[in-house]
């Protein structure tokens, strides 16, 4: 097997973010996903620094890696100059790379960023755009979100925006050329290949959950992966 | 010999360091940069480990470095020295020239701005104060709050401006957490009610009787020891202090209220001791200290003949180090006149 600390200083966010850390803990009381998730991030450059094999391969498995919001809070603390917050990002690719991502519940979700955030890039130049937000996977946008929804072009409008028009203003309509450079980053910076392993990973672990698998989010899968919570991921 | 030394510094390496000289037939001229000899024992209330009176050891200097051989300079701080045939001439701020066969530098150490380390608050909410503020309260009999209560709950920051990249410290001043526990206890003392935690990355108790007195500020006063490092303090509507931090032994993050927070300002090279090594020549280390020619056989020698170096200007020092720094530095300036006279 790979020496999983080796292929994680093939990194450069690694490399750059691990220096030696003495456990102060800085980072976990700055974290703000950790004032909320079960997640020290600590821990888990603690752990990477030990280079235990078994043990960072169970972290690239694991929940903890998912839960960081990549606000690298904890760069601007760290009395080493450690970043665990670029850690992070190493182990979410490399945990792609692996497919291990799947093993875990928020992992499996990666499947669901790609393919609501990851995709709305791609086609319409933005992260996220009004059509993608329905009603039915986003109960957090309260009562009214369904009549919004349902009623975008005209509310748009009278709020002086300009949905899907061409020129300038809200929600314009990204010219295609602006996406063909778009798509043509993402090519080359390997995104899409990393896209194109999400989904392929995705798909296996579908057929050994038994679960119908499909493009796009009406499918048991997607369904699962996205409203499932096993209930332990909050302290 | 009828030999003439300036000793830089009048602090508790200088009066030493001078008291010594004189006692063994030299002429000694002391300069110090504020208006009275002591420095910063001058603004501490009592030493640890023992919480003696800190004027007990400022007498027993100045009755050693009151002699007529001494001529002591107050106000005056080094402005140049440069080596003239086998001795150095001193230029003084007001512009005096004073010649030197030999000299010793004992420019000491500067606390650490607590206000460099924008997170704690030092300098921007009133119930954050430093170590040495501490003391002036100690001095002053009272601790109060900016509310002018006491105070119920007292936190403690160690190694504040130590170990630390950003602050580009890498060293660990040693007596910070020291002073921590002595501190801890004295406001326990004062107010047996309150309750003190420090907040440490990891207790360095490595001089006679420290572990002894951590012991004791556990056993007999009940003060908290938590490990972890503060990442930020920020201010109530109603005046009190919230500080984050990781209880790293039980692995949990904790936001605590306290109504005072008190910083542990580590040791840098004092900022007379920066100006001397920039026109002097004299060389610095890592650390911005001054460099010794030999770490551990040479640790008073400079890179400039003749001139030696005594206490904190090389290293942090407690005062028990210090004293006996500033002795060694009078035994290398005995030979040194010895050997040259031969």
């Amino acid at each position: 097997m790979d020496n999983l600390f080796d292929k994680l200083m093939e990194d450069i966010r690694f490399e750059e973010g691990l220096n030696a850390c003495m456990n102060c803990g800085v980072c976990t009381a700055i974290c703000p996903a950790a004032e909320f998730y079960s997640y020290d991030p600590r821990k888990i450059v603690d752990i990477v620094q030990s280079r235990n094999n078994e043990l960072i391969e169970d972290l690239l498995k694991s929940e903890q890696i998912w839960y960081c919001g990549e606000c690298m809070s904890c760069k601007t603390r760290c009395p080493r100059g450690n970043a665990p917050g670029l850690i992070i990002m190493a182990l979410r690719g490399l945990s792609q790379d692996l497919g291990y991502f799947t093993e875990s519940e928020k992992g499996r979700q990666q499947l669901a960023i790609k393919r609501t955030i990851g995709e709305s890039i791609l086609n319409t130049g933005y992260c996220v755009y009004i059509d993608g937000i329905s009603p039915e996977f986003h109960p957090e946008q309260g009562p009214t979100w369904e009549w919004v929804h349902e009623n975008r072009v005209d509310l748009i409008e009278r709020l002086g925006g300009n949905y899907k028009g061409d020129g300038p203003g809200i929600l314009r309509k990204i010219p295609q050329e602006t996406l063909d450079e778009l798509k043509k980053i993402f090519e080359v910076t390997g995104g899409l290949e990393r896209y194109e392993k999400i989904e392929s990973y995705s798909k296996k672990k579908a057929a050994e959950m038994n679960l119908d698998f499909d493009e796009g989010i009406d499918n048991e899968y997607f369904s699962h992966i996205y409203k499932t919570n096993n209930g332990s991921h909050t302290r | 010999m009828g030999k003439h030394v300036v000793v830089i510094g009048a602090g508790v390496a200088g009066m030493e360091a001078a008291g010594r000289l004189s006692r063994n037939g030299l002429e000694v001229t002391l300069l110090e940069k504020e208006s009275v000899a002591g420095g910063h024992i001058n603004d501490w209330f009592r030493l640890f480990p023992d919480r003696r009176d800190s004027n007990e050891v400022r007498e027993y200097l100045i009755n050693l470095s009151s002699d007529p051989k001494i001529q002591l300079k107050t106000g005056a701080s080094v402005d140049k020295l440069t080596r003239h045939g086998s001795s150095y001439l001193l230029t003084t701020d007001a512009g005096e020239n004073i010649n030197a066969d030999a000299v010793v530098v004992a420019t000491g150490f500067s606390l650490f701005r607590s206000s460099r380390k924008e997170e704690y608050g030092y300098g921007i909410y009133e119930n954050v104060i430093s170590s040495a503020d501490l003391e002036k309260l100690f001095i002053s009999g009272e601790i109060v709050i900016s509310s002018g209560k006491a105070p119920q709950r007292i936190g403690i920051v160690h190694c504040v401006g130590s170990r630390d990249e950003k602050v580009g410290n890498l060293y660990c001043s040693k007596l910070c957490c020291v002073t921590a526990v002595k501190q801890a206890i004295e406001i326990k003392e004062h107010l047996p009610d309150s309750e003190v935690f420090c907040f440490y990355m990891d207790m360095r108790m490595g001089g006679a009787l420290y572990e002894e007195l951590y012991r004791e500020a556990q056993e007999k006063w009940g003060v908290n020891f938590i490990r972890g490092k503060v990442s930020e303090a920020s201010e109530t509507i109603d005046g009190k202090i919230v500080v984050k931090v990781e209880d790293t032994l039980a692995g949990r993050p904790l936001k605590m209220d306290i109504d005072m927070l008190v910083l542990m300002a580590g040791m840098e090279m004092s900022e007379g001791g920066s100006k001397l090594a920039a026109t002097s020549g004299l060389k610095t280390g890592e650390n911005r200290f001054f460099a010794s020619a030999d770490h551990h056989f040479g640790s008073n020698i400079s890179n400039l003949e003749g001139v030696f170096f005594a206490g904190t200007c090389i290293a942090p020092m407690n005062v028990t180090e210090t004293i006996s720094h500033a002795r060694a530095a009078v035994t290398e300036v005995m030979e040194y006149f010895s050997n040259n006279n031969r």
